[in-house]
């Protein structure tokens, strides 16, 4: 049976995200969490080889303990079992610092033979973790994943690598970490069974010191502001004389040189 | 006392959520204007186990409390009423009756079908001239193993698509209420016929007919409860109902606060967005505080039926204040809209139409003060 | 969703059901129509003494620590006998409460327990002015630093409890050139203080028990100290505040709107035993039921509110759906209930006479019903 691992973010859902007008701050202060959107589809490729393959899932995520209600969310969408590395100090990690994190709440959870993650989170888009992650545990890694088949009996999967101009497949030796884009799958609903069963699954709750602390951060965020588009509202009508006029306004907005 | 949904009941309203996005929003017009009943989402409906939310795992349901089936109908009837009201009759309606006053067998052969979706049932009541009261122009005959039921059933929701009526008729007319009993009858049985569909003003989706029963011979084994509980099966049945209807027509109020904040912010009148206005400020906040007490009146009900209280009055109150409550306010949406809230196609147009049935089935508001002021005056 | 209350919060309904019932009760309408206010205070410090002046306050400041739950239900249940004593406890409790907020440790320490244990008869909340009632930005009271102290001018109006009270929370403007609003600050004045003076007492239609006055400072001296949180930041104090005192109103004119409705009902009863048929058909029934609905689903909004507040997430507009919903629906059950008892309802011999009279200011003080819904549309428009 193959052991698989997801890794989870939960994250701001952008839809509650509010932009001060004036000073474009973003007003953060009343916004909902969700599983992050990429990570989703990790947790929903394990599930779907679970279904082909049968497989144990264990999900993982790094987060505050008031995060605490991404696990039943998590396991209601087919992870097993949920580990749960928490601090109140595990906010706005940095790559290296969550992947650290990931790498050492992962070797306590003995031998595994695929490690699922999302492409990139739904919130800063890093791209990073995945890569870095499959680095701290010395396993290879295979990225912009769009479609995983496991080779039963030869612990290797091949995988569809979906890039700029083309597509990769490549074959890759388990133990392994890939990162899914959202078209491998389109994440199941959960059922009401599962949601209520979630509540009854097993969750490691890891604190940080059973872990090495994670390492200084690297970079200092020192600001965050809405970007906004500006809507000049101009209407031109269909006329030649119109047509140079709304020629002449984007010129003068630079929109055509 | 901890006023806020559990984890998993916030889990369940998320799910419910995303599954209406996915599926039910976007059919919701055509269910509507066809109109025509939804059968794969039914499909889909089931196979997220919504159909039989608070029945044990062994009859086919999800094993979960009441309140998680009400927080379920309000988020559909959010994004489509009639499809909220499938969830709520199927569960309420015949279920609630069969789990509740039938027999082992009678729950196994039944409920369990309706809460898998294999198929729907339909609670066979009103009658041409008795809706609050049914006194018993339908008859039920014994005859040796057999009971033959002969007469007619008004508004008989679903029927069209029923797989199972319960169907209420007199043993004894002599006796009145106290005469009527309640029946199990499977819709392929010879003498049983779903009659023409009622063109309705709104939850036209949630298709509606007569029934006609002629000669129609069912086995003994099908009487619902004892002979004579008829009318004890029906009024137990519908104060649970009543909660599911208060879910309902809260998911239409909300749906309508939630249009009328967007669209408010959107148009634009004497150049501003007309949600700058204060008239137009009132009427959102009128809406968003009746909504709120329809909610908490709602699941109060709902917490009752759960902890094993009294939740008769309790079931009342929330059905009238939430019925009037989506009279009300989706009335004051189609007015925040102007003209354009007056178009098919525009959630809100839908809204008003279906949020009216809201306060007149399984219990008009004057049924419902009836009930409250009996349960004070005690 | 669990609506079961903790024991602790229903050992405080109950003894607030108790005291009304065996203190409150028998003497409200002579508090009503003599006004006497060496019994009004006897009452506050009974109430003081039960523990009800600080339901929501650290017990390191002699408080009760119950919550606000608890402080909601323990309103109700005083509201339904005499709404003067119970708006004089709401108040009261607002005032220590803001001090615990954003006082100083030493502020706190030397207001707090004489307002809990009734050293203090009242506490009085100063923010409205002739020309500052639903806009207090607009408010003209000046408070001016003079090396030790504050020279606060100006004049308040409509403060309750003014007559007696131990301390008044104060609000003035402290800095003039800043936008309306931004340069307000928040004072602790003592009757004592030179240059504070009380002045008129207004003739009310209701709540007549409790005195409601001008308070005028003519170069009143306020000592550095007793600045009130973070100059300038007075505004965001009383908005906050305000949202607290919302859920006290409301729970208030819950208890009298209940308190009208059950002597309708008992009325109501009593002819139907009487065998008056005619009478349940006369409408009194749809009223019965209609307001029972409603101070029904007041009672859940005051509860939810109350919750939220307790989980230290923002509750204002909870607060204020809670508090327009319950007053409108207490003084419908007021109107409601008179009209079931018919004259005997107008008359002085009946409670629901004064509940009536009682009932009407409970939707215009502490941010009329009009300023609710504009607060509750803003959030709505976030």
């Amino acid at each position: 049976m193959l052991k698989v691992i997801t890794c989870f973010k939960w994250v701001i859902d952008e839809a509650d995200v509010k932009v001060d007008a004036s000073s474009r701050r973003l007003i953060l202060d009343r916004v909902g969490y969700k599983i992050s959107l990429y990570d989703r589809n990790a947790i929903e490729e394990a599930a779907l080889l679970q279904e082909k393959h049968g497989a144990s899932i264990v999900a993982v995520t790094v987060a505050p303990p008031t995060a605490k209600q991404c696990l039943k969310d998590a396991l209601s969408r087919g992870a097993d079992k949920a580990c749960f590395v928490n601090d109140p100090s595990l906010v706005d990690l940095e790559p290296t610092q969550t992947a650290a994190l990931l790498a050492a709440a992962i070797k306590g959870q003995g031998d595994f033979d695929l490690i699922l993650c999302g492409e990139g989170s739904s919130d800063l888009y890093t791209q990073q973790v995945g890569p870095i992650l499959a680095e701290k545990l010395g396993i290879p890694c295979g990225t912009y994943v769009n479609k995983l088949t496991v080779i039963e009996g030869e612990k290797r999967v091949i995988a569809e690598r979906k890039l700029d101009d083309c597509v990769e497949i490549v074959s890759i030796q388990l133990p392994a970490l890939v990162t899914v884009l959202p078209d491998i799958n389109t994440p199941r609903i959960p059922t009401l069974k599962q949601v209520l069963a979630a509540g009854k699954k097993p969750v490691d709750n890891i604190t940080l010191d059973k872990l090495e602390s994670p390492s200084e951060p690297g970079l200092e965020t020192t600001s965050i502001l809405g970007a906004t588009m500006e809507r000049r509202r101009l209407k031109f009508g269909a006329e030649a004389e119109n047509i140079r006029a709304a020629v002449g306004a984007l010129l003068k907005e630079g929109v055509i040189t | 006392m901890h006023l806020e949904l559990t984890e998993e009941q916030q889990l369940v309203r998320a799910s419910v959520r995303e599954f209406c996005e996915k599926y039910i929003e976007p059919l919701a017009d055509a269910v509507d204007q066809e109109p025509c009943f939804p059968s794969e989402n039914v499909k889909r409906l089931a196979e997220q186990d919504w159909l039989g939310i608070p029945y044990p795992e062994e009859y086919g349901g999800a094993g979960a409390d009441y309140l998680t089936h009400i927080i379920a109908v309000e988020e559909l009837s959010r994004a489509c009423a009639a499809t909220g009201s499938i969830v709520e009759a199927n569960a309420s309606l015949v279920g609630f009756p069969l789990f509740k006053f039938g027999t082992e067998e009678q729950r196994k052969k039944y409920l369990t079908p309706l809460c898998k979706g294999e198929m729907l049932g339909a609670f066979a009541w009103t009658e041409a001239g008795a809706a609050t009261v049914a006194y018993g122009a339908t008859t039920a005959v014994s005859e040796g193993n057999e009971y033959v039921l002969n007469g007619a059933k008004t508004f008989v929701l679903y029927a069209p698509v029923a797989g199972v009526f319960i169907v209420f008729a007199a043993t004894d007319k002599s006796k009145g209420t106290e005469g009527l009993s309640a029946f199990i009858v499977p819709a392929d049985t010879p003498g049983i016929k779903a009659g023409e569909q009622v063109k309705k003003m709104g939850l036209r989706g949630a298709l509606t007919s007569e029934l006609v029963l002629k000669d129609c011979r069912i086995p003994k084994e099908n009487l619902l409860g004892q002979e004579g509980q008829g009318f004890t099966i029906a009024t137990t049945t519908l104060d649970g109902c009543r909660i599911g209807i208060a879910a309902q027509a809260l998911g239409i109020a909300e749906a309508a606060l939630e249009e009328s904040v967007r669209y408010s912010k959107e148009r634009v009148q004497f150049d501003k967005p007309i949600c700058t206005f204060q008239a137009i400020q009132w009427m959102l906040a009128n809406m968003a505080i009746e909504v709120e007490v329809s909610r908490y009146l709602t699941y109060h009900a709902a917490w009752c039926y759960d902890q094993g209280l009294p939740y008769s009055k309790e079931a009342a109150m929330a059905k009238l204040m939430a019925s009037q409550t989506a009279v009300r306010q989706t009335d004051t949406a189609v007015q925040i809209h102007g003209g354009i809230g007056t178009v098919k196609g525009q959630k809100v147009e839908r809204l008003y139409r279906d949020a009216k049935i809201t306060q007149i089935y399984e219990g008009t508001p004057d049924v419902m003060r009836m009930t409250i002021a009996d349960s004070l005056l005690q | 969703m669990d609506f079961e209350l903790t024991q602790e919060q229903k050992t405080i309904r109950d003894t607030a059901a108790q005291f009304v019932k065996h203190e409150l009760e028998p003497i409200a309408a002579e508090l009503d129509q003599t006004k006497n206010r060496e019994k009004l205070k006897g009452i506050l410090k009974k109430l003081a003494d039960l523990g009800f002046m600080g339901l929501n306050v650290d017990r390191k400041y002699g408080g009760t620590a119950a919550g606000t739950v608890a402080f909601s239900l323990a309103m109700t249940e005083l509201g339904r006998a005499c709404a003067s004593t119970t708006v004089t406890t709401s108040v009261t409790n607002m005032v220590a409460e803001v001090i615990q907020v954003v006082g100083s440790e030493p502020l706190r320490e030397k207001y707090i327990p004489s307002l809990c244990n009734g050293e203090f008869a009242a506490g009085g909340f100063a923010l409205t002015e002739a020309g500052a009632g639903s806009d207090p930005a607009a408010m003209r009271m000046s408070a001016v630093l003079d090396g030790d102290h504050w020279v606060l001018n100006g004049q308040k109006l409509f403060i309750s409890s003014a007559e007696f009270a131990g301390v008044f929370v104060v609000w003035a403007v402290s800095d003039k050139e800043a936008r309306k609003g931004k340069g307000i600050s928040c004072f602790l004045v003592e009757p004592s203080f030179p240059g504070l003076r009380i002045g008129k007492e207004e003739k009310k239609l209701g709540q007549l028990a409790s005195p409601t006055n001008e308070l005028i400072c003519d170069n009143c001296l306020v000592p550095k100290e007793n600045l009130l949180g973070v100059p300038n930041d007075g505004f965001r104090i009383a908005a906050a505040e305000l949202a607290g005192g919302r859920i006290g109103i409301g729970s208030m004119s819950l208890g009298i709107g209940l308190a009208a409705m059950d002597f309708a009902r008992d009325y109501v009863k009593e002819q139907a035993r009487l065998d008056l048929p005619a009478f349940r058909r006369r409408g009194a029934d749809r009223m019965l039921a209609d307001n029972t609905t409603r101070l029904a689903g007041a009672r859940f909004l005051l509860l939810r509110a109350a919750f939220l507040k307790d989980q230290k997430t923002f509750y204002a507009k909870e607060a204020s759906m809670a508090k327009v919903y319950a007053t409108e629906a207490a003084n419908q059950a007021c109107h409601d209930a008179m009209e079931i008892l018919g004259d005997y309802g107008y008359t002085q011999d009946c409670p629901v006479e004064r509940f009536y009279r009682d009932v009407r200011v409970t939707s215009i003080y502490e941010g009329t019903s009009e300023i609710q819904r504009l607060i509750i549309a803003r959030e709505l428009l976030r």
